[in-house]
């Protein structure tokens, strides 16, 4: 009875006390030579194996599948479906432990829970982990530091300055409390203190503010928990906190933001993106929509709803800074589209300026020019890197009339290069977000009707896929080769090619939703995919996105955070990482079928 | 000192109790037992087994789940209770009390196999210590040496002078078998257990250990 055996590991975590007992009990351990077939293709499995140490080579007929490493478990098909149509084979010095048929089958019978880990199809499994996570992650926002949370700026005031010195700097800061600074004293004073005064009691509005400060203030370090601002809060009956750095006064903690932030505070990010006069306005806005992906996902918010908040959130910055800074002639007369990720509304992070514009007709070329550099300009200095590919407003090709685009997309349809393939692709996915959508509507239309039925367009188009390798042959070095910076690319292996493929299929089919996870619902309304692989893709794909997001989140800034070190996972998420994976697999051979790529 | 081939015939000739006749049958093809004992010191003398645990093999297989284990030296609430019931002398209880209990479903649990330990002499010789007044006899099984399976596939054609490195953790951490962490009898047979599947299927194969490593060990435990 190996007490050693880990029960924390999923799904054995879902048993009972009384079940691991009965499983530990059960356990045998077996060595396997390298090379050695520990469950051949089409025998039925008398146990099943956790991998204590060593490599099992996962094989089907077209080769390797998969490879299993520490704590993996297999094959809980050829347990539970009598039918494996897989070989697991050894690849080194390996020892498992193994677990008899019957009981696994005993305890699958009894606990519901441990059997939906191997029954239910990828994309429940999937859906599982979801649920788990939001239970686990719900606490933790709890645990968040005050810094992350929005603080107004520390302003000072002097204690012999009036009410309405106070109100102007208010104001102009967008704030609502100040600090005053009394000699050694520091209080606060706020807004409704200053209206107080004035309305209700009638005093003059050039009374010096020392008389309404109060110098009993509770402060915070940035660093403390969320739930210990919370608690001071609630305990001094305050409804603002100092925060403090050491001995630096570095903001003010309000209580609506403090409860924003628990409750999920994007309507209020949204608010201030709406409400703001100016660039700086926006900049501020800009920098939150960041902090609120990273709360998102604390409070287990699902990856899909947080791409989608914040791409809207994305679009409300893009939409009114061009609302500030396009001249009144181009407002009208023309369309800001995004493209790429943010126009698939699939962005989480901040992305590259992604961007362009549509005009009905010529306009002034000095105007236009001016609002080029200043829209991309200003964008910068919110943060968004430009685009490497230059895929933004600032770029001439992609912000002129609507016939240049038009002549340039029967071109490309004609006369395809790999530039041509790229650009339908980034157009392809454009959305509208400020101006005429019908401008864009219209394009999209023409680029649609260019490419029905050319089928050796779309074939040339759609084996991009094929661009980068299915990283499994590259997974197993990252299983053994621990510490060591190999990673795994999650874009190049995953989400490009179900990006890419269901683009080709959408683009065939002539649809004209943007989102990917549209575009395979839809090709299954079509009969293009089939419901339950439409299912998978889907689950998958927005497995990968989560994974990518934990990662953009770990690497916080600098990296892109596509790269993912399966050593670093839980057992479970390799586990999904590898199901995952394989649904590419498929679909990209899916794919190659359906375009005929092999006669490359 | 006898050779083994006449101390287990003249064994054979001493065993006190014929019931025990079994334990110089063929042992059956195919299975050793891996035994361990944790002691209260290393002085066969006058150190005492704490636990004893043994665990089957067969071909490669590792029968945990029929394992033997045993919990012997009592703590002293026990031992007065022990007094009280059997009346017997403090001397009595501390020189072995529950394995008398315990020792006949040990001895019937390994049989004739082959015994496989980590400086398994020592256990032996404890456990002799018990079974000689039990039985009559020493345990007349064969035994093989784990760390000297490792010595011959690590150390065999080394050059003099080679340090040598044969503790428990250099042995684990060669063969990249998990350290249990458990510090019991059961979990050291069981490491104990590993260690030998995969020295004998290394020695079977011709295959040797690599005295120098010129890439990190990866430890899947992380530790």
């Amino acid at each position: 009875m190996p007490k050693a055996f880990d029960i924390s590991n999923a799904p054995y975590d879902r048993l009972a006390p009384g079940e691991a007992e009965m499983l530990r009990a059960s356990l045998d351990v077996a060595y396997f030579r390298p090379g050695e077939v520990i469950l051949g293709k089409g025998v039925p499995a008398d146990a099943l194996h956790v991998i204590i140490k060593g490599t099992v080579e996962e094989r089907d007929a077209a080769g390797l599948v998969a490879l299993l490493g520490h704590t993996d478990t297999f094959d809980s098909r050829a347990l539970v479906h009598d039918q494996n149509g897989h070989t697991f084979l050894a690849r080194d010095e390996t020892l498992c432990y193994t677990i008899p048929r019957k009981v696994a089958l005993d305890l699958i019978r009894s606990n519901p829970r441990f059997a939906a880990f191997f029954y239910r199809e990828i994309s429940q499994k999937l859906d599982e982990l979801a649920n788990d996570e939001e239970a686990k992650r719900y606490g933790s926002l709890m645990y968040a530091k005050v810094g992350e949370l929005f603080l107004h700026p520390p302003a000072f005031i002097a204690v012999e300055d009036t009410i309405e010195t106070a109100g102007h700097l208010m104001r102009q800061i967008d704030s609502n409390a100040l600090f005053v600074r009394d000699g050694e004293r520091v209080g606060i004073i706020t807004g409704m203190s200053l209206s107080k005064a004035v309305v209700l009691r009638r005093e003059s509005t050039q009374i010096p503010v020392g008389l309404l400060a109060s110098f009993d203030i509770v402060s915070v370090r940035r660093d403390d928990f969320v739930s210990s601002a919370l608690l001071l809060m609630t305990k001094h009956n305050k409804r603002r906190l100092a925060v403090k750095d050491g001995e630096q006064f570095v903001g003010i903690l309000e209580e609506i933001d403090l409860l924003g932030f628990l409750a999920g505070s994007a309507q209020v990010t949204a608010g201030r993106i709406d409400r703001a006069l100016n660039q700086r306005d926006l900049a501020v806005a800009a920098r939150e929509i960041e902090a609120q992906t990273r709360a998102l996902r604390r409070q287990g918010v699902k990856v899909e709803v947080i791409a989608e908040i914040v791409s809207d959130l994305n679009r409300r910055l893009l939409s009114r800074l061009f609302e500030m800074v396009a001249p009144h002639e181009l407002r009208s007369g023309s369309c800001l589209i995004v493209m790429g990720s943010e126009g698939r509304g699939e962005q989480t992070m901040r992305t590259d300026q992604d961007n362009g514009l549509i005009l009905s007709a010529p306009v002034d070329a000095g105007t236009l020019e001016a609002f080029r550099g200043a829209f991309s300009g200003a964008l910068r200095s919110f943060g968004f890197p430009p685009c490497p590919g230059n895929v933004m407003v600032s770029n001439p090709a992609w912000s002129r009339p609507l016939p240049e685009y038009l002549a340039d997309f029967r071109r490309w349809v004609a006369l395809p290069d790999e530039t041509a393939h790229m650009n339908v692709a980034i157009i392809y996915d454009a959305q509208a977000i400020a101006g005429n959508a019908q401008l864009l509507d219209g394009a999209k239309a023409e680029l649609i009707d260019l490419i029905r039925g050319e089928q050796a367009f779309l074939a040339h188009f759609a084996r991009a896929i094929d661009a980068f390798e299915t990283p499994i042959g590259l997974f197993n070095q990252l299983i053994t080769s621990e510490g060591s910076g190999d990673a795994l690319d999650l874009k190049k292996g995953g989400i490009f090619p179900i990006v890419h493929g269901v683009r080709s299929l959408a683009l065939e089919q002539g649809l004209r939703e943007a989102s990917t996870d549209q575009r395979i619902s839809r090709l299954c309304e079509l009969g293009v995919l089939r419901a339950e692989f439409g299912r998978d893709l889907k689950q998958a794909f927005r497995f990968l996105l989560m994974l990518r997001l934990d990662g953009q989140l770990a690497a916080s800034a600098g990296t892109s955070g596509t790269l993912v070190r399966p050593a670093h996972l839980s057992s479970m998420e390799r586990h999904l990482l590898r199901d995952a994976l394989q649904v590419v697999k498929q679909f990209r051979e899916m794919i190659r079928h359906h375009f005929k790529l092999t006669m490359f | 000192m006898l050779p083994r081939a006449i101390k287990r015939l003249l064994h054979r000739a001493t065993l006190s109790d014929q019931s025990y006749r079994f334990m110089f049958d063929r042992p059956p093809d195919d299975d050793v037992v891996v035994i361990d004992c944790e002691t209260t010191g290393l002085n066969v003398r006058t150190d005492d087994v704490v636990t004893i645990a043994a665990i089957k093999i067969r071909g490669n297989r590792i029968l945990t789940s029929e394992h033997f284990e045993a919990v012997v030296h009592p703590d002293s609430e026990m031992k007065a209770e022990a007094i009280k019931i059997h009346r017997l002398r403090q001397s009595d209880v501390e020189a072995a009390p529950i394995v008398w209990k315990v020792l006949p479903s040990f001895l019937r649990f390994i049989g004739s196999r082959p015994l496989i330990g980590y400086y398994i002499d020592f256990d032996v010789a404890m456990l002799d210590k018990y079974i000689l007044p039990l039985v009559g006899i020493e345990l007349p099984n064969e035994r093989i040496e784990v760390s000297r399976l490792y010595y011959d596939r690590k150390y065999g054609d080394a050059p003099p002078n080679t340090s040598i490195d044969l503790s428990f953790s250099a042995i684990l951490e060669d063969l990249c078998i998990p350290s249990l962490n458990q510090h019991d009898a059961f979990d050291d047979a069981l490491m104990t257990a590993m260690m030998f599947v995969q020295l004998r299927d290394l020695a079977l194969r011709g295959e040797r250990i690599a005295r120098e490593r010129t890439n990190a060990v990866f430890n899947p435990t992380g530790a």
